[in-house]
């Protein structure tokens, strides 16, 4: 028994011997030859124990991290919810820029302070007044179309009626010349007056849904060219000499800030090509983009080549210079520039009555299609007057 | 040992070197708890020293792997630890929760001082605050943990009845 024992532990004395030598000649190992014992038994047998240990090792770099990400995260939901107010405002925005730079001249940016109250939804208060230039009947406009007409003037801030107002009328036509109207709100909508109504179109004259509808220049207070709305459908009323179309207004007043007023001065020059070059020409080449085919091309192509066409015919006639040749200097706002290149007015012909009763009736000064000599419309077959051949 | 006690030994010693190395570099603490040690401890007191020296010396060597700047430092200290614990086990081995955490205590606090002589890589004050500071705070922790996983886990360790 006794000899088992002392067996026993000389075994167990010589295997701890065994180790510890062992552990003594690993420790002794150069580091040339100790890196890849360890990385071996680390690839091989050990590659579990290192994944775990890894993965925990992420897992707390994640816990340590998680206050800062949170506040991270939420600075940027907050960001994010800005963003999209951002978006919008930068889009109107440009969208004025834009418009802006196509007028060139004769208009008094202004904000739009929306009321909260019933009355306000058909009235604004805009943040310009006489001080600035602005005065009765002044138009407001806004980059998608017309707004509405200043009613009440201060020195530094003045009031308008909105196309929504049910005493709100504009002269309106189609951009063809073949329609005339007048619009106003339609209050007979059970959707208030989100709608607009064309009245009085002449029965041989008829509008297809999605005909873009503007004002005509008739009645002195609002220049020609400016878009009105979209045709939506002709609707029955009791009126049976004439046609009343259902209009979708260019602008929602509840979603213009920033507008334009215009000074009377600019009136009499129109606003022609203003809207139509930029959305006629846009629409064009977006069709192109989105289509992709070479015949869908070729006829969105010329279909814009046939608009500029018609675009600048309409321009000669009416006196402007060509599409994309500057009338005036583009910095000069006050329409001296303008009084000095616009040619002289032509005595314009005794014409029937403007159905816009605004004040004082003032002739046109434009010549309608259907009165234009032949010689001056240029065909839409033919090669588009372009702006460079005036060089 | 039975079959049955020896599978359950087997269980909590992966246990504990499965814990080593997800809980403990998921706590990060400056003075970590060891499970290793406490692997080798518990598995030490139920066999004998030559098999507690070889358990120690494969345990090291796991150990000085991750740290190959160290290799064998590891080794010599769990062997040397593993062996004395099998060894004392018939002083330590008792059921008693305040001795057992000694003996965690002890194992641990050992196999740091062997641990950090052999590696050589710390010296001087920075030895000694090691030594006499961080070690003996590891070790109340791995004895306290000790005891604690040991409470939990007295199902598993416990001799079954013959």
């Amino acid at each position: 028994m006794a000899r088992a024992l002392r067996s026993n532990t000389r075994f167990d004395l010589i295997v701890l011997a065994s180790c510890f030598v062992l552990a003594l000649a690993a420790r002794a190992l150069p580091d040339s030859m100790r890196e890849p014992v360890a990385t071996g038994m680390r690839r091989t047998f050990l590659a579990p124990l290192v994944m775990l240990q890894e993965r925990a090792e992420r897992g707390r770099q994640s816990l340590l991290q998680a206050d800062a990400k949170q506040s991270h995260l939420d600075s940027l939901s907050l960001a994010s919810m800005r963003a999209g107010e951002l978006e919008v405002e930068n889009d109107r925005l440009r969208k004025l820029i834009g418009i802006g730079s196509r007028i060139r001249y004769g208009f008094i940016p202004a904000e739009a302070l929306h009321g909260r109250g019933v009355r306000d939804e058909t009235t604004v208060i805009l943040s310009a007044g006489s001080r600035a230039g602005v005065s009765r009947l002044s138009p407001v406009i806004a980059p998608e179309g017309l707004v509405g007409v200043v009613d009440q003037v201060d020195p530094t801030m003045s009031h308008a009626m909105l196309w929504t107002h049910p005493d709100f009328r504009v002269s309106a036509m189609s951009p063809d010349g073949t329609a005339f109207g007048i619009a106003q709100a339609h209050l007979s909508s059970d959707i208030g007056s989100t709608l607009m109504e064309l009245r009085g179109v002449p029965f041989r004259a008829t509008l297809k849904p999605g005909a873009v509808i503007v004002s005509s220049g008739w009645g002195g207070v609002w220049p020609r060219g400016i878009p009105i709305g979209t045709v939506l459908q002709e609707i029955k009323t009791s009126e049976g000499w004439a046609r009343t179309y259902l209009l979708r207004p260019a602008v929602n007043p509840a979603d213009a800030y920033s507008v334009m007023i215009l000074r009377r001065e600019r009136l009499a020059k129109g606003l022609d090509g203003v809207w139509q070059n930029a959305t006629q020409v846009d629409q064009a080449v977006q069709r192109i983009v989105v289509s992709g085919d070479s015949a869908a091309k070729a006829a969105a192509l010329a279909e814009a080549a046939a608009r500029r066409a018609v675009q600048d015919s309409m321009a000669r006639a009416n006196g402007a210079p060509p599409l994309g040749v500057p009338a005036v200097s583009p910095v000069d706002t006050t329409g001296r520039a303008a009084r000095a290149v616009a040619p002289a007015p032509r005595p314009a012909p005794e014409r029937r009555p403007t159905p816009v009763d605004t004040g004082t009736p003032v002739r046109r000064d434009t010549i309608r299609r259907d009165t234009v000599r032949r010689d001056t419309i240029i065909r839409t077959d033919t090669i588009p007057l372009r702006p460079e051949a005036h060089r | 040992m039975n079959m049955g006690g020896a599978i359950r030994a087997i269980i909590s010693f992966l246990i504990f070197v499965v814990l080593h190395y997800t809980l403990r570099p998921l706590l990060g603490w400056r003075a970590p708890m060891d499970f290793l040690i406490l692997a080798l401890l518990l598995a030490s007191v139920r066999v004998r020293p030559a098999t507690a020296a070889v358990l120690g010396f494969v345990l090291g060597l796991i150990s000085d792997s991750l740290a190959p700047g160290a290799l064998g430092a590891g080794a010599i200290a769990m062997t040397i630890v593993g062996f004395g614990a099998s060894y004392l086990k018939a002083v330590f081995f008792a059921d008693n929760l305040v001795l057992n955490a000694f003996f965690f205590f002890l194992g641990k606090w050992v196999f740091d001082i062997l641990y950090f002589i052999g590696e050589q890589r710390v010296h001087g004050v920075e030895l000694l605050q090691q030594l006499l500071l961080w070690s003996p705070l590891s070790a109340a922790v791995t004895a306290a943990v000790g005891v604690l996983l040991l409470f939990l886990m007295r199902p598993l360790l416990e001799p079954s009845p013959a």
